[in-house]
């Protein structure tokens, strides 16, 4: 009781301090000048660590020699090293290879037809799947070659490809390091924190010094983008290997590396797949958006679509993205859920290797007719479909058509919440900001959380970026309040409905598989450029865990609550609103949590179609080629990101404890 | 049997757990009380145990769950470092030899199956059960030689094949035994090798482990929470609480005297001329006999209709045909309750 009620106490002090906090800060919006030091952050206060960066990374991409070896040197043998297989398979797959003769005639050996490797999809997708994901991963390659986008096409697949062997193999050899030295474990965590958050652009520019403009740098920023969650899975999953396992491999005498590799290792194989499937997901995500930096790819040809204006090729290229995220993603999926069946009778290699020989025999048969038929070799020019002016009619119908509508709801949001959402972050003076964000996270989490936000935020001021990380800030704010809403809703709905939890369950599916990039090409050809359509690709992109996680709180909360408050005669409105979304708000948090992460991700692109907050400044390092901006802009928004993840969390604990609910994972 | 020399021997093993354990169990350790260890944020896992098997014998651990079993195991095996104590097997401290002499005495000496049954669930049955031989460097083609006689061994021929979540739970322990076995290992850890499988499963599975060791002769310390598995399998036990053995001795004696109300508690229900052996309560007078004689290996359940029936006084003789007492069936009534 009296532990209750202090605890009561102890909250009725916490609310006060921020409300005071706030207070205090009000008052210096009223009280102080505009050019009162606290309210905008002097420029002579600030301090320049973007230059030196840029110069030192400068002169460690040029200058800098390691034992007489010039870094340079190191990194474009590495370039050279990753770009071999690289363009093997991608000549294999799409463009073929061409040799110059001493006489310059070319000589040319073709890829593989597009019909055997469509073939080879299929039986693979039979093999670890069902006959529908074969029928789909049909129709998605047929929809490349139909289209024309069948080199586009296998150029990022063999991106994806070359990015998840060498991200695979480095994620699990560091998650590895982790699980056998928890201090690397630690010392590796909040790296991946911050390589997680910190935006794809930033990573772009010293790949760029280090490995030149191209697909190699894009590549490697894939990788190193993709790396963390893989090596985190890997620690997770072999940590997660029941203990008698783990006691089996050393009674049974087995060395280390045994223990590791023959024993751990395969036991924890379906949480590595399902690894897996995500470093694939998020490679496919990156090396799209990487085409900035000449990747090429289905990426490149929606970027120089949309900037020519040709609507039609822009969403021929995005639906492939589509198809392709979809179809990855459930191969990889079935392939990481697939059991083990034994075999009836024991038999010979021929048939243990059904699926290869078949697709051997398959892409043998369609390079043998396609002497005879050259179509079934590449697909005739004269059959593709244009999209282009098609496409482009549609776009034009719907935004003539629906002109008022899209102008109305656009100008309005703009008007009623943009506007006056972002000339309040803009006002507020940072001194204040700052003392709200340090209460704030006192009152969460004690001294050391109220410390990580103070530290965070005047560190941004400190760089000048103040103004840039309030436009960041407010988009997402605005953007998270609008996810959180409509996903609530939508959640709720779900969480009553078995029908509707069904319905939602499928879309959402879709929504978390898509890359980030192919949210902006409906938005840019509804709403052009500009914070509006940004706006709406983050809630698009970012609304998912807020439907799922609203949803499954619904659904978890314990059967037993509820029949006590059936019992106690509640009505069907008091069981929602009063004992299951109050259970539920552990699990919603942390949905909000995950909704808020998502919408920085989505920021960070929104520079593409004109957003002006820190994620621009990323954007311009690169063709700046400014890797020390692009960096400090990005640790910026890193840090904004990991401030709203360790006080939701920190929240979320609050919580859970005063509802006397574990703290959910 | 108890006669034997000790193959596997306890000597004041001591496991606490926490920071500083050593100083404290070597210390005032010995009187402490499980609050005075909580209090000092430790938990004493194992204290004090001592014991020794003899070769060829079932030593089975008896305790409820949380009372250190799988703790004094796991030192045996030497999964865990010894706060203090030593543990010998065949002779050799395994605290005192280094890391490659250990992985040698568990690859050819020792062996162990697992409650959850621990198997590998990417290899076949006839994988799992040739691991051990595998990461020893034995050739596969001998080593499969090998697992296929383990897997005839256990009754699972025809499910080479077949992969661990394929199985049932039986199934699976079989495996787990087999495998255990490929290695002919000479002291055998069984940690609830049953606790996981359905009653009439376990009963199955208890008399395939005793037809098992009437071929093997291993040494076995085998571990259970189940009182009635204990007295049914055991040469000798060991029940344990709070991470003391609180007694030792043959089923009989537990039945017979009891050390205090903690075990008296357990042996309440058991049947007692199931238990019992004729020898044990014969009496050793050289009254004179007039009737069938017994034998002292018999239990009481078995000649009790017997004895019943007849009004004289049986002659008790063991296995060499020495009489060794007599029995008269007054002295049967505390027996057969
Ligand atoms: N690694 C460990 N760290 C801390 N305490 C442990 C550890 N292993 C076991 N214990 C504790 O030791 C006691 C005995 O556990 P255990 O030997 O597993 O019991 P049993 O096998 O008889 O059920 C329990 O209180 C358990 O919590
Ligand atoms: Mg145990």
């Amino acid at each position: 009781m009296s532990h209750q009620g202090s605890s009561k106490a102890s909250a009725a002090i916490r609310v006060t301090a921020i409300l005071a906090a706030i207070a205090v800060a009000a008052a210096f919006c009223y009280l102080l000048p505009r050019s009162n030091g606290l309210v905008v952050f002097p420029a002579d206060w600030t301090v320049d660590w973007a230059t030196p960066l840029t110069d030192w990374m400068k002169y460690l991409s040029r200058d800098f020699d390691v034992f007489g070896l010039q870094f340079a040197k190191i990194t474009r043998f590495l370039g050279w090293l990753v770009s071999q297989p690289f363009e093997i398979l991608g000549g294999v797959m799409g463009t073929g290879f061409t040799f110059y003769r001493v006489d310059a005639e070319p000589f040319v050996i073709p890829p593989l037809p597009w019909t055997g490797i469509t073939i080879c999809i299929v039986l693979v997708a039979h093999h670890v799947g069902t006959s529908r994901l074969a029928l789909w991963s049909a129709a998605t390659f047929l929809f490349f070659a139909v289209f024309g986008l069948w080199e586009s096409a296998m150029l990022t697949l063999s991106s994806v490809t070359i990015a998840v062997i060498i991200g695979g193999f480095i994620g699990v050899l560091l998650g590895v390091l982790g699980y056998r030295k928890p201090w690397v474990d630690a010392l590796l965590q909040p790296i991946y924190d911050i390589m997680q958050t910190l935006p794809l652009f930033s990573y772009l520019v010293p790949m760029i010094l280090f490995f030149g403009f191209g697909p190699i740098a894009a590549l490697m920023a894939t990788v190193i983008f993709a790396l963390p969650p893989m090596a985190r899975v890997t620690t997770q999953a072999l940590n997660a290997v029941p203990n008698s396992v783990k006691e089996f491999g050393r009674i049974a005498g087995a060395t280390r590396f045994q223990r590791t590799w023959w024993v751990l290792v395969p036991a924890a194989r379906k949480q590595l797949l399902l690894g897996l499937n995500q470093l694939i997901m998020l490679s496919l995500a990156v090396v799209i958006v990487a085409s900035l930096i000449g990747a090429g790819g289905l990426g490149g040809d929606v970027l120089k679509a949309l900037r020519s204006v040709r609507m039609g090729d822009a969403l021929a290229s995005g639906f492939a993205i589509t198809f392709m995220a979809i179809t990855l993603d459930r191969l990889s999926y079935a392939v990481a859920m697939r059991r083990h069946v034994h075999e009836t009778v024991t038999r010979g290699w021929l048939q243990r290797n059904k699926l290869l020989v078949s697709c051997l025999a398959a892409m043998a048969a369609t390079i043998a007719l396609s002497t005879v038929l050259p179509a079934l070799h590449t697909y005739p020019d004269a059959w593709t479909v244009e999209l282009g002016r098609f496409g482009n009619g549609v776009v034009s119908w719907i935004s003539s058509t629906f002109d008022a509508q899209i102008t109305g709801l656009r100008d309005g949001t703009i008007v009623w919440f943009l506007k006056p959402t972002k000339i309040f972050f803009l006002s507020v003076p940072w001194a204040g900001f700052v003392l709200v964000v340090g209460v704030v996270g006192w009152a969460l989490g004690g001294w050391r959380l109220a410390l990580l936000g103070v530290a965070i935020f005047t560190a941004i001021a400190l760089l000048g970026y103040w103004k840039k990380a309030m436009i960041s800030l407010y988009i997402v704010v605005l953007s998270v309040f609008a996810s959180m809403i409509i996903g609530f809703a939508l959640g709720l709905w779900g969480g009553l409905s078995d029908r509707a939890n069904r319905a939602l369950t499928a879309l959402v599916d879709i929504l978390q598989t898509l890359p980030t990039f192919v949210y902006l090409i409906p938005v840019v050809m509804l709403f052009s450029i500009g914070d509006f359509p940004a706006f709406v690709a983050i809630v698009l992109y970012a609304i998912a865990p807020g439907i799922r996680y609203t949803a499954a709180g619904i659904r978890g909360v314990r059967e037993n609550l509820i029949e006590g408050a059936m019992m106690s005669g509640c009505n069907r409105r008091q069981m929602i609103w009063q004992v299951k979304v109050p259970l539920a708000l552990p699990t919603i948090l942390l949905g909000l949590n995950q909704v808020v992460m998502m919408a920085f991700g989505m920021l960070v692109i929104t520079a593409l179609v004109g957003t002006r907050g820190l994620e621009e400044v990323t954007l311009v390092a690169i063709s700046r080629v400014n890797p020390g901006d692009g960096l400090m802009a990005g640790l910026g928004i890193a840090g904004m990101a990991i401030v709203f993840d360790r006080y939701i969390k920190a929240l979320n604990r609050k919580l859970a404890h005063q509802l006397g609910l574990p703290v959910p994972k | 049997m108890t006669t034997q020399k000790a193959f596997l021997e306890c000597k004041g093993v001591w496991k606490v757990f926490g920071p500083g354990a050593e100083d404290f169990a070597t210390n005032p350790g010995g009187e402490a009380s499980t609050e005075e260890f909580s209090a000092h944020g430790l938990i004493a896992g194992v204290r004090d145990a001592s014991l020794s098997v003899a070769k060829g014998e079932i030593f089975i651990i008896m305790g409820l769950s949380g009372s250190g079993k799988s703790t004094l195991v796991r030192c045996m095996t030497g999964l865990h470092e010894l706060t203090a104590g030593h543990v010998l097997i065949d002779g050799i401290d395994i605290n005192n030899i280094s890391e490659k002499e250990l992985v040698k005495l568990r690859r050819k000496k020792i062996s162990m199956v697992f409650q959850d049954f621990a198997l590998l669930p990417h290899l076949t049955v006839l994988g799992n059960i040739a691991f051990p031989l595998k990461v020893q460097g034995v050739p596969r083609a001998e080593r499969e030689a090998t697992a296929r006689k383990m897997i005839e061994l256990v009754g699972l021929s025809g499910r080479e094949s077949y992969y661990p979540d394929e199985l049932s739970g039986g199934q699976q322990q079989r495996v787990g035994i087999a495998r255990s076995l490929t290695t002919q290992p000479e002291v055998w850890f069984l940690d609830e090798p049953f606790s996981a499988l359905d009653p009439l499963i376990r009963q199955e599975m208890q008399s395939e482990f005793l037809r098992l060791q009437a071929m093997l002769h291993k040494t076995i310390v085998f571990i259970t929470h189940d009182f009635d598995e204990a007295i049914r399998l055991a040469d000798r036990m060991a029940v344990m609480k709070d991470g003391e053995i609180v007694q030792m001795g043959t089923p009989e004696e537990f039945i017979l005297n009891p050390a205090n109300d903690y075990i008296r508690e357990f042996t309440k229900h058991i049947p007692k001329d199931k238990v019992l052996k004729v020898g044990s309560i014969a009496n050793g007078s050289d009254a004179p006999t007039n009737d069938q004689p017994l034998q002292a290996s018999a239990s009481l359940q078995s000649v009790a209709e017997q004895v019943i029936a007849g009004d004289g006084r049986h002659p008790v003789i063991d296995a060499a045909g020495q009489v060794i007492g007599s029995l008269h069936r007054s002295e049967l009534g505390p027996y057969l309750l």
